[in-house]
């Protein structure tokens, strides 16, 4: 674009105006003729209606040449703007480019700043803001028991209560049941066989696909007719298995799989994205109950989830369940104290304590961007500073202050566009490296990217940014007092007020340092918390994996038994094995297929109701080879065989509570709510007490838990558990080679370490201290650096003083004391509010804490210390430096 | 007054008022005078016309306006021709000449029988 000549602006001076020159060029015309008329002899009168005539139409002409100098002259001040930006970029280029270093430390500062930002919230806005892919997904509700004899809020159903609620309500348009299911896939293959794969499965009612409003894209869903036994001999599958196993076969749909063994027919594909209950889930299949668990009102298995119908809201759903559980409480007596609990399924998705988390730390990086924007700020007062000349000249050659400051923000703005892109650049890098250490278990991970709505956020976030941090020093730096300060040759008064400024922004970083690192703080003590739990049993040196036996190729328990047998005897001669024993599963889900048991001469109590109960077959060196105590009585042998006595083992928890000051040893019970009489489930004895073990984790208390020898429950799918003398996972593969020695076509997966376990229920937590305490180390590294420079700048103004107090014979270190007193008076007050801040803010964050209160003193008293400390040391170092120069030299200075 | 003699009259007064401005700055009555006085006031334009005229030509960049004062010292906005409006003017009186010469050479013809 052409520049406009310099003499333009300065017609800007004098702002025409166009009304009245339109009115005096007119005027000045229509006077003219009428002199000449006048002169010609006309009467006045005359005169002045002949050149009125002569004229035309005065008025509409006018208004004509007003609307077109209006027009012209806006135009016109539109392309002195543009010019005037393109001049103040090219400036502020110009004068960045003269000192690389101050450019240099700003950009970087603001590049891992926005940066940072935008890596957050590129996660935020995948994991929390864009919608998930079914239509309507937040009118899809989890629908769950509540459990308030076990006080679990998301506990699950049986089939009579789910058929009851899907019955009697009036607020769901479908509800839907399902079960997670895990199947070994075979066959089904274009050519051959190929590879047995373990994947994860949902058996559900037909309806399912209404609830979430998604059709297979190709094939069909399966129908209500299906859910019945021998009619169920379908499944769908997902886009993912398609490509991976099954090579995106178009002629998919039609051909027959074979699921733990059982042929079934492929009837569809579902889309992309299909990830319900969970985005491993490969394969649907219909949900078809035997007759007896259709009537086991007290059988809890299933999961349910629905729709709800139009304009019905979530509050009122609850409140229509609510009363439908009420009188299923009252109807039947066992299902005393469990109500219903309905939860949206982007909230189910992304469970609270990760919403926390993630806002936490966007909220945390605003805080580093903040700290990081202070010190540009900073840089650029003392930038300013040097520039008071310049300016108070040209303020004195009558440059308005708007127009300055619009000079020096555009300078800051350009900053923080540089700064801008170099963010998105280290976001875009960086955000590779987040992903690969975030926790598996973060939903939606896969879609995080930096998108058009991230770009515009980032864009917003540095335009704001320049403008914070430019804004006040740009009004500082061009105080009308300049003009006349150039007289005087200093600054007095103004300079003081910089100093003000200063100490204000030092004084507010270190306030969000101390946030910050409190909430960092707060993170980790609870993480320490966690480690210290004591979860009952040797966690090192133990190898997991995970085995399923097909129904189709085991029928019989004696020959799930007779493989066990043999595999246990194998792996436990390898070499470097110390033991190795079996359970159904090491750790427990949240909601565990439960059951209620009956005490021998006991009348049943609702406490022996729907009692979360696994039901574990263990192999007899299960206890040893975890390192679980033996409490009292013994642990299970070989003779406790499948024609043995039915023995049983249980933990001291259950102990404690059923058989509270008695000796469990020798006691009765039986599962079943003692209805079967003779014909019931056999009588068990206890044979055994062993110690509590967190089944559900660090952070799920201690639950009850009752063994049976493996003979006595010989389930299919079972966890090995092997101690190894060295490196556990070095072992995998000579014991998967074992286990192919006694059956070659069965899958072995999941194999891990039981640390790798441990760390992964933690990994949510480690993931968010870990980022937390990034962030806090970086913002207490630039807040240091912030405080640092301001005593620095304000030391060197004070050259001259210290100087002079020097020579008068004021001792270093007294000099040293009085500018780190004043520098840690600041410092103080920044601790002071920040400790207030985190108070506050760490309020939020009590959900993600473990045995840690969000106001715990210790933290908060650490946190001050290390700011004292490290505020101390960054008034210190330029105390020191300005206490030793040579008094003469900084006379002569200035 | 139909669009096509309005649009006529419009590329005339432009050349007029270029014209006009060729022996020095001038304000609008002085453009007026000088029209009056060469045409011997044939045309007897509507002089308020000529602001909107002046208004168009200085938008094309052919004339710049500048306040100053007239010759009995009243504020008065005066033009002037620039480089621009000079080459302009030029081109349009050959075209004009042409136009000119060419219906004054069809108007001195003899009539042709047929």
């Amino acid at each position: 674009m052409r520049d406009v000549p310099m003499w333009r602006r300065y017609l800007r001076f004098w702002r025409p105006d166009v009304d009245s020159d339109v009115d005096d060029e007119l005027r000045f015309h229509l006077e003219m003729r009428e002199r000449d008329y006048a002169a010609r002899g006309m009467s006045p009168a005359e005169a002045r209606r002949a050149a009125a005539e002569r004229f035309g139409d005065v008025a509409r002409i006018g208004g004509e040449l007003r609307a077109h100098d209006h027009r012209r002259e806006r135009t016109r001040h539109r392309r002195d703007s543009m010019s005037d930006f393109l001049q103040d970029l090219r400036y502020g280029a110009r004068g960045l480019a003269r000192t690389p270093g101050f450019t240099a430390v700003a950009v970087l500062t603001l590049a891992l700043g926005i940066g940072a930002t935008t890596a957050i919230f590129s996660v935020v806005n995948a994991v929390l803001l864009r919608p998930l892919p079914y239509p309507d997904a937040d009118r899809v509700a989890m629908v769950w028991m509540d459990n308030r004899r076990m006080g679990m809020s998301e506990d699950i159903h049986s089939w009579p209560n789910y058929a009851d609620y899907r019955d009697q309500n009036r607020v769901f348009s479908a509800l839907a049941a399902y079960t997670p299911a895990g199947y070994n896939v075979t066959g089904g293959c274009l050519e051959g066989e190929c590879e047995p794969q373990r994947v994860a499965a949902a058996a559900s009612t037909a309806n399912l696909f209404a609830v979430l409003g998604v059709a297979p894209r190709v094939g069909r869903a399966y129908s209500a007719a299906e859910e019945t036994e021998g009619q169920d001999a379908v499944a769908l599958i997902s886009h993912g298995l398609w490509t991976r196993q099954f090579g995106a076969d178009p002629a998919m749909v039609g051909r027959t799989i074979r699921l733990n063994g059982r042929e079934r027919t492929v009837i569809g594909v579902m889309p992309r994205g299909f990830a319900f209950p969970t985005a491993e889930t490969d394969v649907w299949v219909p949900l078809a109950l035997p007759d007896d668990f259709r009537q086991a009102r007290n059988s809890f298995a299933l999961y349910a989830v629905g729709r709800l119908r139009p304009g019905v809201t979530l509050e009122r759903a609850q409140a229509e369940m609510s009363a439908i559980a009420k009188r299923l409480e009252t109807q039947y007596p066992t299902l005393r104290d469990l109500g219903v609990n309905l939860v949206a399924l982007p909230e189910q998705i992304v469970g609270k304590s990760l919403r926390t988390a993630l806002w936490i730390m966007l909220g945390a990086v605003g805080a580093v961007l903040l700290i990081g924007c202070a010190n540009v700020a900073n840089l650029l007062l003392s930038r300013a500073a040097v520039r008071e000349r310049e300016v108070g000249v040209r303020l004195a050659l009558g440059a308005s202050r708007g127009r300055l400051v619009r000079q020096l923000l555009t300078e800051s703005v350009l900053l923080a566009a540089v700064g801008g892109a170099l963010g998105v650049a280290l976001a875009w890098a960086g955000l590779r490296l987040l992903i690969g250490l975030a926790p598996a278990d973060v939903p939606r991970l896969d879609e995080v990217r930096i998108d058009g709505l991230v770009l515009a956020v980032t864009s917003a976030v540095a335009l704001a940014t320049g403008i914070v941090f430019g804004l006040v020093p740009a009004l500082q730096a061009s105080r009308p007092e300049l003009a006349e300060a150039l007289r005087d040759g200093r600054g007095g008064t103004a300079s003081r007020r910089g100093h003000r400024l200063r100490r204000l922004l030092a004084a507010g970083q270190v306030a969000l340092v101390v946030v910050l690192l409190t909430g960092a703080g707060l993170l980790i003590r609870s993480f320490v918390q966690l480690q210290q739990v004591r979860l009952g049993f040797r966690p090192d040196h133990l190898l997991t994996m995970q085995l399923s036996l097909p129904g189709a190729k085991y029928q019989t328990p004696q020959q799930r038994i007779a493989f066990f047998e043999r595999v246990v005897e194998r792996v436990r001669a390898l070499p470097g094995v110390q033991g190795v024993g079996a359970i159904s599963d090491v750790f427990l889900s949240k909601t565990p297929n439960s059951t209620n048991f009956t005490i021998e001469g006991r009348a049943p109590t609702p406490d022996q109701q729907n009692v979360e109960v696994p039901l574990d077959g263990v192999t007899p060196d299960y206890f040893r080879v975890m390192g679980i105590e033996l409490k009292s009585g013994r642990t299970f042998t070989a003779q406790d065989g499948a024609d043995a006595p039915r023995v049983v083992i249980v933990n001291e928890n259950m102990a404690r509570k059923f058989w509270p000051g008695e000796e469990a040893v020798g006691k009765r019970f039986r599962y079943g709510d003692g209805s079967g009489g003779a014909d019931g489930p056999p009588w068990m004895t206890i044979v055994g007490v062993v110690g509590d073990m967190r089944r559900t984790g660090y952070e799920a208390p201690v639950r009850y838990e009752t063994f049976l020898p493996y003979p006595q429950r010989a389930a299919s799918r079972m966890t090995l558990v092997v101690r190894t003398r060295g490196e556990p996972t070095a072992l995998a593969p000579a014991v998967r080679a074992e286990v192919r020695g006694v059956d070659a076509d069965l899958p072995v997966y999941e194999v891990k370490s039981m640390d790798e376990l441990l760390s992964a229920m933690v990994a949510q937590r480690r993931f968010s201290m870990a980022l937390l305490g990034t962030f806090a180390g970086l913002a207490l590294l630039l807040g240091v650096v912030g405080v640092y420079g301001v005593t620095s700048y304000l030391v060197a103004q004070r050259t001259r003083e210290v100087g002079l107090r020097l020579a008068l014979g004021a001792p270093p270190r007294a000099l040293v004391a009085m500018v780190v007193r004043q520098g840690m008076v600041v410092a103080a007050a920044g601790i002071a509010v920040g400790i207030v801040g985190a108070l506050l803010v760490t309020r939020l964050m009590s959900g993600l804490l473990y045995e840690v209160s969000p106001r715990d003193l210790g933290t908060l008293l650490g946190v001050a210390a290390v700011l004292a400390l490290a505020t101390f040391a960054a008034n210190y170092v330029p105390a020191r430096r300005a206490a030793r120069v040579d008094p003469l030299v900084a006379l002569r200075d200035e | 007054m139909s669009t096509d003699s309005k649009d006529l009259l419009q590329g005339t007064l432009a050349i007029l008022v270029l014209k006009a401005l060729l022996g020095g700055p001038a304000h609008g009555y002085g453009v007026a005078r000088w029209i009056e006085a060469t045409t011997g006031d044939v045309l007897r334009i509507e002089e308020g016309s000529l602001y909107p005229a002046l208004r168009r030509v200085e938008d094309r960049g052919w004339v710049t306006s500048e306040w100053g004062l007239s010759e009995n010292n009243r504020r008065a906005r005066f033009y002037s021709i620039t480089p621009a409006g000079r080459a302009h003017l030029r081109d349009e009186a050959a075209s004009w000449m042409r136009y000119a010469s060419a219906v004054t050479r069809v108007l001195r013809a003899e009539p042709r029988l047929a």
